[in-house]
């Protein structure tokens, strides 16, 4: 697009003040002829793109009226000067570019939103003279679909203000200006134009001073930010405005940011007053590049009628507290050689773990199946569930048959209980849910709920209340008249209870049990069940162990007792779970919850009137603590240690990209899969994988020590141990480039590592 | 012995499988993509009529560009720039998928038959161009704009999604003084290396999605 130069000031001969404007008038003549000349040529309908003009600059089908006009079918754009005292060295002149737009037609703010250019104004000056940025009126919100730009419609005025410095010399000012703007209806053209004015400094050039006046008007009102915020969190920036001025309060506004591409503006937001205060929530852009400490952002009142600018807002600099979301990290940058060899030796490990997987018979798994499930009942939360059960042999007035049907129903209770969750388990996991064998344990408010449980059971078997006093006789009557029942629901209760906590032999079995048809899973799960209720029902059924048991007396008051100390054990294993999913803070706000609750049940033993005072005093305690600190029980808090710092001793954080650059420098990968929950895991942990002889070993294979965190159900990590034949912790796996994965065995020993390294 | 508790335990106890089941209903509202996760697949129908699909170019990068040939921002780039971009990612094996989201009732619509004239015309060089009028891809998206440019890694996630550079104006001479955001990620992708930029302002015409029209 060619573009004709200004005439230059040196060019023009200096002449008296008639001629001057003579000669302008021969000029402004000469310029409409020419551009009518050119118009002539111009082709039927106005094409996007720009098009070559001969005669003066104009483009996107503007043709020029006159030096200080370019029009065009959308819009016409004029350089309008304010001096209406001249334009002496040391004075202040307004200038500035009137867009008049066609109807439904607009160009864009400083911000132009979802898409769009904003206007530009390019000035040429003399010497001596300088203009400020654009002034900007308020805008107004376009929306076209799910997508919104800011701007304005109908007649607008971009002013400046130009400062003439003391230095300047001349009796006129020679002002040039190159704009550019974008206007747009549905489709968009993007114009430009040159204009020039000469400004006498010592006449008075006033016929524009309303159109200024109005822009002034628009113009947004600086507004200190007080105590002003911006929010941001994971979805969404909260808008706290303070000191808005009065005609605004209780209006709706709209929100216009001067830094683009943070928010989404063309989604739907919230926004209240409250009292003088005005909040809003609006949500981010999800393709956000900028993360600014302070956004200037300019507010008014929505739905301004009329066209042109919008009603006049305000604007504020207002800081942004907190910090922006981090953007999701992108994956390691691997060369497409290297990837395509990471890629054979996944597809090479995938076949191999199916061929373990085969080799572990049907019959082997349930035998493994077996064992797993008679040693949960040493796991601290079984087996005072056990023991007491047991101990129940010793009421009088239950005969031998009692006693069988007791533990056939106990059985009864583990089995379907266990059956029960295998099949939602599968169920989940045919619905595409990332789980794993103890997804219970995974949130918080199971692992709250189970901490209550305990605390109450652990109150009971120490006196603190009966249940007798607490239900009604009738309730009571039944549980001593069903024992049969009470023994399938503690079978549950077991079941419930136990099932987190992953046993030797079990890993493999209930890895092959998810991928195996349904009936031959669920068969493995029943023969869990067996094996975990396997002592009791042994013990119901020789009456030789009834017999065998010292008679009813005082001890057993004691040994009852004895049982709470292993449930308090039990809830402070699943506090420190809780910890590690929702922070300190959960785990203490639980803490008092029980305290609370504890002062509650103990009350019940009271009677008459202090029972009443002290039990709804309790009562009311325990329902406000609920509200106040209750949802900080079970809000995780995500504290998950940044990929690639080091942890002590060592060990990092486990993530995919981590492991592929691990491996890709060569370095063979020990990988820990653990979780809070897992008694076994934490065994481990601080037995072998803490054994300093054998870190030094690691270390001098320049081993990579990676910890996988499953506390929090992380999908990456389900993904990864179902990539190893496993779908329960722990699993700990030793990763080389070139080899299939070497997965060693739950209860870790010092050895087993040992020998599993020689190789590498 | 006194009365024992589980009666009321046991009661709790079938409850307690339950509870996570709360936790793992699955969020069915659609977030939009973004860099550093998967990229959402799709499939879309070129302008011969032939379904294509993100997922058959697995194992190459992808770069995706939401085009209109109505937009002056689009004509643009298409003085040579896009051509030349295009060519260069297929020298370094990577797919270009030109998608045109605009809408049936929009007057810049184009039917397939005549999109493909089109960029015949203008000598373009994608691996595919692609139908996209429903507007579902480009919402998968979040594309505002065209031209609105993204890179999919040979693994299949997201990274890159901005502007083809950084002047945003309708003037060609500003394409030789921008930095040129595509060519420098095409680059790096190529020597293996992590991208520089990952996220930049597109800029461009709104696109004309399906019901959108004032």
């Amino acid at each position: 697009m060619p573009d004709l130069r200004p005439i230059p000031t040196s060019a023009v001969p200096a002449a008296p003040a008639g001629w001057r404007r003579a000669m302008h008038a021969l000029l402004a003549m000469a310029a409409l002829a020419a551009g009518l000349a050119a118009a002539q040529g111009l082709p039927p309908a106005p094409a996007p793109g720009g098009l070559s003009l001969p005669g003066l600059a104009a483009a996107g089908g503007s043709r020029v009226v006159s030096p200080t006009v370019v029009e065009s079918p959308q819009a016409r754009a004029e350089l309008l000067v304010h001096a209406p005292s001249g334009a002496r060295p040391g004075a202040r002149v307004q200038a500035g570019l009137q867009i008049s737009h066609a109807p439904e037609w607009h160009t864009y703010w400083k911000n132009a939103g979802d898409s769009g250019l904003p206007t530009e104004l390019q000035w040429s000056l003399p010497p001596g003279v300088s203009a400020s940025p654009i002034d900007w009126p308020t805008p107004r919100k376009f929306p076209i679909g799910n997508l919104a730009n800011y701007g304005y419609d109908g007649t607008v005025l971009l002013p400046v203000t130009l400062t003439i410095g003391p230095e300047f010399q001349g009796d006129a000012i020679d002002i040039g200006l190159q704009a550019s703007w974008l206007v747009c209806r549905r489709e968009c053209i993007p114009e430009e134009g040159r204009f020039q004015l000469r400004l006498p400094v010592d006449g008075s050039a006033a016929g524009a001073g309303a159109a200024f006046d109005a822009a002034r008007q628009a113009r947004p009102a600086d507004r200190p930010a007080g105590s002003s915020q911006l929010q941001p969190d994971d979805t969404a920036l909260k808008v706290v405005l303070d000191g808005l001025p009065p005609s605004l309060r209780g209006q709706r506004l709209e929100f216009f940011p001067e830094t683009p591409g943070v928010i989404e503006p063309g989604a739907a937001w919230t926004q209240a007053w409250d009292g003088e205060r005005w909040t809003a929530s609006i949500p981010l852009s999800p393709h956000r590049s900028d993360s600014p400490a302070e956004m200037a952002l300019v507010v008014a009142q929505a739905d301004a009628p009329g066209k042109g600018p919008g009603l006049p807002g305000v604007r504020m600099e207002v800081p942004v507290q907190g910090s922006w979301p981090a953007p999701a990290p992108l994956p390691a940058a691997v060369s497409p050689a290297l990837q395509a060899a990471l890629d054979a030796n996944a597809a090479r490990a995938a076949a191999a773990t199916a061929s373990p997987a085969s080799n572990l018979t049907f019959g082997a798994a349930l035998l493994g199946a077996l064992i797993g499930g008679l040693i949960l009942n040493l796991m601290p939360c079984v087996f005072p569930v056990l023991a007491i059960k047991v101990m129940g042999f010793t009421r009088p007035g239950t005969g031998a048959s009692g006693h069988r049907a007791q533990g056939l129903a106990y059985t009864a209770g583990v089995v379907l209980s266990f059956l029960a969750l295998g099949a939602l388990l599968l169920t989940l996991r045919a619905a595409g849910e990332q789980l794993g064998w103890g997804f219970q344990l995974q949130s918080p408010a199971v692992v709250a709920s189970l901490a209550v449980l305990f605390t109450l059971i652990g109150l009971n078997l120490a006196g603190l209340f009966e249940f007798g006093s607490v239900l009604p006789s009738s309730v009571a009557s039944l549980q001593a008249r069903h024992p049969t029942g009470d023994a399938f629901l503690t079978g549950v209760l077991a079941t419930a209870v136990a099932s987190p906590c992953t046993a030797p032999f079990m890993g493999a079995s209930l890895g092959l049990a998810i991928a195996l048809p349904a009936w031959q899973a669920l068969t493995i799960f029943a023969v869990l069940g067996l094996g975990m209720a396997l002592p009791y029902l042994a013990a119901s059924w020789a009456p030789a162990l009834a017999r065998a048991l010292p008679r009813p007396g005082p001890w057993m008051e004691r040994f009852r007792q004895f049982m709470a100390f292993p449930m308090f054990a039990t809830v402070v294993w699943l506090l420190w779970v809780l910890g590690q999913q929702t922070g300190i803070d959960g785990a203490a706000a639980l803490l008092m919850l029980l305290v609370v609750l504890a002062l509650l049940v103990w009350t019940l033993k009271l009677q008459g009137r202090s029972r009443l005072v002290l039990g709804g005093l309790s009562l009311a305690g325990l329902l406000w603590l609920g509200v106040s600190v209750g949802p900080g029980v079970v809000r995780p808090v995500d504290d998950a240690p940044a990929a690639g710092v080091a942890q002590a001793g060592g060990w990092e954080a486990w993530t995919p990209e981590l492991q592929a650059q691990r491996l890709a420098e060569g370095r063979p990968v020990f990988v820990d899969f653990t979780a809070a929950w897992c008694v076994t895991c934490q065994f481990n942990k601080r037995t072998t994988l803490a054994d300093a002889s054998l870190l030094a070993d690691m270390a001098g294979k320049n081993m990579a020590l990676m910890r996988a965190d499953w506390t929090r159900r992380d999908p990456a990590v389900t993904q990864a141990l179902a990539g190893l034949g496993r779908n329960g912790v722990p699993v700990y796996a030793i990763y080389k480039n070139g080899q299939a994965p070497v997965v060693l065995s739950e209860v870790l020993s010092v050895e087993e590592v040992r020998a599993a390294l020689a190789p590498l | 012995m006194q009365r024992r508790p589980f009666l009321i335990a046991g009661a709790l106890a079938p409850l307690a499988p339950l509870a996570p089941l709360a936790g793992l209903v699955p969020l069915s509202a659609h977030a939009a993509a973004t860099v550093g996760q998967p990229a959402p697949d799709f499939t879309l129908m070129d302008t011969a009529g032939k379904p294509v699909k993100l997922s058959d170019f697995k194992g190459r990068p992808v770069v995706l560009e939401w085009t209109n040939p109505g937009c002056p921002f689009v004509k643009k780039q298409y003085q040579g720039n896009m051509q030349s971009l295009q060519k260069d990612a297929a020298s370094k094996n990577i797919a270009w998928l030109a998608i045109n989201s605009t809408a049936e009732s929009s007057p810049d619509h184009l039917t397939p038959a005549r999109l493909g004239q089109w960029m015949a015309e203008q000598k373009a060089a994608p691996t595919a161009t692609l139908m996209d009028e429903s507007g579902k891809t480009g919402e998968a998206y979040a594309a505002r704009v065209t031209p609105h440019m993204y890179i999919v890694n040979a693994q299949g996630v997201l990274v890159y999604a901005g502007g083809i550079d950084s002047i945003a104006s309708a003037r060609v001479e500003d394409i030789a003084k921008a930095v040129p955001y595509i060519q420098q990620a095409m680059a790096e992708i190529a020597a293996g290396k992590p991208l520089s930029q990952t996220t930049t302002r597109p800029y461009g015409c709104t696109i004309k999605y399906k019901g959108s029209a004032a």
